[in-house]
């Protein structure tokens, strides 16, 4: 008869031994650990700061600290997003809403474009019920820009968690509708022998998913919003390089990206 | 309970009640007055599985964050499927994990759970017992998985041989649900059971 003490422990009983939790449960309470951490430490979307904060972040690292000098030269003020996943759709929503403010005809193309897309997602198979909800909040946060254009109003909408994951989501069923009706020209760019399908299901429609190229040139393309993104990374150089998100595009607005974050930048 | 999870949640039971399913009574979604955070689901086997004929419950609890994370669901009604401990009935499925995304509804998580059932990963499983007896020995988990859906669920595939198996040891002294998964996790062999249920 086998005696329980020299049994194999499985990883699975040593976690549980452990935390008291089963494996899954352990993990999942971890993460929502550092999720808090996290939300405690950052805005959703901050105010606009001098560029000078990131100089400070970074002081103790000469590659960065010289590429930031570097950044100096083109843009004085950042404004930072929350690093839980969503800040790309966050940095992006934010930053182009800010542009609509002050851009009427802008606006007056985006929320044509931005009523045709619910039938179009529904079209694609997403559950209308669930997408009218989203949608209506995009469009009411959408509206509120053309009926109070004010940049108060737009931070506090952005800030205010309830709204501001609506928007995300949303942004996110845009950017998956686009890598679905494109499907074809998608799927080159989709690692892990993965179809454009199981790739919206895995990495786009989920939330605290983070962006990839993919994600950002669907998005940019779907909606026709060109964006400028400055990469700080530990490239060779010394100085930021830039690229611009639809192909061939005016850029609208700067996104400033660090491994795994973006920001919004500000000239 | 967050305005925002309470008034989606009552739209979504609204969702599943008026559905083709509900109708055809193969889903339902139950739930205390005025408290959409713990609610009662229920799912009938698949036509075709050995779950055919069983009605399983289910517990689900809807987080405050919900619909940005999943809804936390557990078998109630014991199942022996590799994706769900035969155990605590805790379930290992994407769209509860990582792969939930907001434009979901507890429709989705039922009828995926229905799939589930009809199409099983054995490569990613949860009970480790079941999904080796579903690779190497798959007659044997069919056997024991109808017996569980007859036992827990109400299926009506009565086996005399793996009831006087379990009866057998019972009348050793042991529990009877300890019995039955002893045997079940020894493919029926009484002695192996035996001396699992004695280390």
């Amino acid at each position: 008869m086998a005696n329980k003490d020299v049994k194999p422990v499985s990883m699975d009983q040593e976690i549980e031994q452990l935390t008291g939790m089963a494996r899954d449960e352990a993990i999942l309470a971890h993460q929502d650990k550092i999720e808090k951490e996290i939300k405690e430490s950052t805005q959703l979307v901050s105010e606009k700061m001098p560029l000078s904060v990131l100089a400070d972040e970074f002081k103790s690292d000469p590659v960065y600290c010289q590429k930031i000098d570097d950044l100096l030269t083109t843009h004085r003020f950042i404004r930072k997003t929350r690093g839980d996943g969503n800040c790309f759709f966050r940095a992006f929503g934010f930053a182009y809403f800010e542009t609509l403010l002050t851009d009427k005809v802008e606006l007056h193309r985006f929320i044509g474009i931005a009523k045709k897309s619910k039938e179009e997602l529904i079209l694609l198979g997403f559950p209308a019920f669930t997408l009218e909800d989203f949608h209506d909040t995009f469009m009411e946060a959408v509206r509120s820009i053309q009926d109070k254009p004010s940049l108060e109003n737009l931070v506090e909408t952005y800030c205010d968690q309830g709204i501001s994951d609506y928007l995300v989501v949303y942004f996110r069923l845009l950017t998956s509708g686009e890598l679905q009706k494109r499907a074809d020209f998608y799927q080159d760019f989709i690692e892990g022998g993965r179809t454009v399908k199981e790739f919206c299901s895995q990495e786009v429609e989920p939330m605290s998913k983070e962006s990839d190229h993919i994600h950002i040139i669907a998005l940019t393309n779907a909606l026709e919003v060109g964006i400028r993104v400055a990469y700080l990374d530990r490239g060779e150089g010394g100085k930021v390089n830039c690229h611009d998100f639809y192909e061939g595009c005016i850029p609208q607005t700067t996104l400033l990206y660090r491994p795994g974050h973006y920001d919004i930048l500000y000239s | 309970m967050a305005n925002i999870a309470a008034g989606r949640i009552q739209r979504e039971l609204r969702e599943v009640m008026n559905s083709d399913e509900a109708i055809k009574n193969q889903i339902k979604i139950e739930f205390p007055i005025d408290d959409y955070s713990e609610l009662q689901g229920e799912i009938i086997g698949p036509p075709e599985t050995p779950y055919q004929g069983g009605r399983f419950k289910l517990h689900i609890k809807v987080p405050e964050t919900y619909p940005f994370n999943p809804p936390q669901v557990k078998f109630v009604t014991k199942i022996w499927h590799p994706n769900i401990s035969s155990v605590t009935g805790a379930i290992c499925l994407d769209i509860l994990k990582d792969q939930w995304a907001a434009a979901m509804t507890l429709r989705t998580v039922l009828l995926s759970l229905q799939a589930l059932l009809a199409d099983a990963e054995p490569d990613d499983p949860q009970d480790a017992v079941v999904a080796k007896q579903y690779k190497d020995d798959h007659d044997e988990y069919i056997r024991t998985a109808k017996h569980w859906t007859t036992v827990y669920a109400g299926g009506n595939t009565k086996n005399q041989e793996l009831e006087q198996k379990v009866k057998q040891i019972v009348e050793m002294g042991f529990e009877e649900t300890c019995a039955r998964e002893a045997l079940s996790s020894s493919c029926w062999d009484v002695a192996k059971a035996i001396e699992n249920l004695m280390s």
